[in-house]
């Protein structure tokens, strides 16, 4: 529960998470809240010292970054020693989780397919695309031009009556 | 390395902490540290360990308060029985700073008394 003001000091871990770590290791044990509500900043004031102890290991070796050896020897030193054996087995677990997750999303955007046959469909896909978009072409073409020559029968037809001699060039046109 | 547990209700750990996994929002723990004077640069995976190793003290934190409440008789854990374990336990004593014991307001008084009459001796 962030505050608004953007104080720094004010950060905490949300008491929803808090909450639920206290009711696993102690289910159906009654809390009061002004407990729950010291818990949650003892976890910042865990967080500041384990932090503060790795920056000045950190800052001892050559390094500029706190890396995980750092924070381990922060544990160490500090009496929690007991944690370092579980802390790491995590460490180990999220990269393998990240790895995998990694792996499965490269084979689902290839679906186990190797990439010249991924390219030889798209290709044939193309080419189906091009032949319907012909078809339809010609289709469209036939229609107009039926379209076009009733429409010129009609015309015809109804200037016959007033011209005689043009029936020799509708015959042509037909021809076509 | 992208993480899914950035967020608090995306985590992947649906059941227990004590799995391989991490339920503690990561991002939050992050800004956390380096709101800490003069820490600048955190490797992912130090945030991890760091995450992880929180995670690890608010249930030693809450198992060694219960174990050592007040009331034994009943199942609960009260503010003042987290402040005794902070107080007796070397490796909580950090925390004295912000647990002040609850006192009170009698016996406050009567150790103000106390003192005034230590005082008075002089």
């Amino acid at each position: 529960m962030a505050s608004s003001s953007g104080n720094d000091d004010d950060l905490t871990i949300p008491r929803a998470a808090i909450n639920k770590m206290i009711k696993e290791v102690l289910p159906n044990v009654r809390v009061a809240n002004d407990a729950r509500e010291l818990v949650v900043n003892c976890c910042t004031e865990f967080i500041h010292l384990i932090s503060s102890e790795a920056n000045e290991i950190c800052n001892k070796s050559d390094k500029k970054t706190i890396s995980p050896e750092h924070v381990i020897n922060a544990l160490e030193s500090l009496g929690f020693a007991s944690y370092i054996t579980e802390v790491k087995d995590v460490l180990q677990e999220c990269k393998t989780v990240a790895l995998k997750r990694r792996k499965a999303s490269s084979r689902l955007e290839n679906l186990g397919i190797p990439e010249e046959e991924l390219l030889r469909q798209q290709q044939e896909l193309f080419a189906k695309a091009r032949q319907q978009q012909a078809e339809l072409a010609q289709q469209e073409w036939l229609q107009m031009q039926q379209a076009a020559q009733q429409a010129q029968m009609a015309a015809a037809s109804a200037s016959a009556s007033q011209q005689a001699g043009s029936s020799q060039d509708e015959d042509d046109e037909e021809d076509m | 390395m992208k993480m899914s547990q950035n967020t608090p209700d995306k985590d992947e750990d649906q059941t227990s902490t004590s799995q391989k996994t991490i339920s503690l929002p990561i991002s939050r723990v992050r800004l956390i540290m380096k709101s800490s004077p003069d820490v600048n640069c955190i490797n992912q995976d130090a945030l991890f360990l760091t995450t992880k190793a929180t995670e690890l003290f608010v249930q030693h934190l809450a198992v060694s308060s219960y174990n050592n409440r007040a009331k034994q008789e009943t199942k609960s854990l009260s503010y003042s029985d987290l402040a005794n374990t902070a107080e007796e336990n070397d490796t909580f004593q950090f925390l004295t700073d912000i647990l002040p014991k609850k006192i009170l307001a009698g016996d406050y008084l009567k150790s103000l008394e106390q003192l005034q009459e230590d005082d008075a001796d002089f």
